[in-house]
């Protein structure tokens, strides 16, 4: 009976915490520079950069002619934006455990810096930093881009 | 006496313009066409430690391995073979993002003693260190993950992680660091810092490792 109860209990808990992540997608990292006019586009909502923010997978950051930006990843991926500059932060998965890792940054326009983190070391195959004309693959390192606009 | 003078000033202006010419136009251009990007792999900020990066499109693929080395490339056209920038360079075309890289996490890794959540004495000495580490950062988050030797079963193991870890959050509870900062796992017996067979004592796999963002 003890035994049943403690299986319900578990398989309520196994059916709980996927719902949970669903809604609330855990994040992919925090926003720890800032300065000037800096923003992120999540969806159809453009929200001023702060210090201290969450970004999730999925988000788009942005830099205005004064703005600049820099965001550390879960995984230790650091990367950062000039003014006039944009940035998707297209995939990210950090679950080693799980086998789950994956990081896509798309340099749309500006100017970007970027220096891996444990996601390059663990998997190098599962980084790409995009470009409009090219896809970058990299082996542990820091990377400088410069993307004029279309 | 005048008109010397002027003749001079005059002359030293048209030399500054054309050294300051040159001089520019010996600096490299960030790329111009529309939708060019420019790639360039430059030295870790801490360690210098120099990777590889390949750029790659349907027209080719070009491979960046030493310092400073750069391509230029758009798409439907290969990228160009590659050149080497000045440090100079490097700053007057990406200073102003490379100057927003958030500071360079750190890792720390605290002992524990056999079956038991109480530091070592040497560990116990770091934790003004970490401390120190958390403060100096503007928005710090800090990952806080327990280990265990194979000693004893992987339920348990992992609950005795866990502990480890809660050990280090509340070392860290003074430093005003918000709860949602603070990430506390535990892998148990799962991630050997020296690998052992199971029910093995081993002083280095009691650890909790800190990451400090």
């Amino acid at each position: 009976m003890r035994v049943h109860a403690a299986i319900v209990a578990i398989v309520s808990l196994l059916v709980a915490v996927p719902a949970r992540a669903a809604e609330q997608p855990a994040p992919a990292g925090q926003i720890k520079v800032v300065s000037g006019s800096a923003f992120i586009v999540r969806g159809d909502t453009v929200l001023p950069a702060a210090v201290g923010q969450r970004v999730f997978e999925s988000d788009k950051v942005r830099t205005g002619s004064d703005g600049r930006l820099g965001i550390t990843l879960k995984d230790d991926t650091r990367f950062s934006l000039g003014p006039n500059s944009e940035v998707h932060l297209e995939r990210f998965a950090y679950a080693p455990a799980e086998g789950h890792l994956a990081l896509a940054l798309n340099v749309v326009r500006g100017i970007a810096a970027y220096v891996s983190g444990r996601i390059a070391k663990l998997s190098p195959d599962a980084v790409r930093l995009e470009t409009p004309g090219a896809i970058v693959g990299v082996r542990g390192t820091t990377l400088a881009l410069s993307v004029s606009p279309k | 006496m005048i008109q010397t003078r002027w003749r001079i000033v005059t002359v030293l202006a048209c030399v500054a313009t054309l050294a300051t010419a040159c001089a520019s136009k010996k600096s490299a251009r960030g790329p111009e066409l529309p939708g060019q990007a420019m790639v360039a792999l430059l030295p870790d900020p801490d360690t210098n430690a120099v990777g590889k990066a390949f750029v790659t499109n349907s027209a080719g693929r070009v491979d960046l391995t030493t310092a400073r080395e750069v391509t230029t490339v758009s798409a439907r056209s290969a990228p160009r073979p590659t050149t080497t920038l000045s440090a100079g360079d490097v700053r007057a075309l990406f200073g102003e993002a490379l100057e927003a890289l958030p500071p360079a996490q750190k890792h720390f890794t605290l002992f524990f003693r056999f079956d038991s959540e109480e530091l070592t004495d040497a560990s116990r000495a770091l934790a003004p260190e970490i401390i120190r580490a958390v403060r100096e950062r503007p928005v710090p988050d800090v990952l806080i993950v327990g280990h265990t030797d194979t000693t004893g079963t992987r339920t348990s193991n992992f609950a005795l992680g866990l502990r480890r870890a809660n050990t280090v959050r509340n070392l860290l509870r003074d430093t005003g660091l918000a709860a949602a900062s603070i990430d506390v796992i535990s892998h148990g017996e799962t991630e050997l810092l020296v690998p052992t067979g199971n029910g093995i004592f081993e002083a280095r796999n009691r650890r909790v490792e800190i990451t400090v963002r």
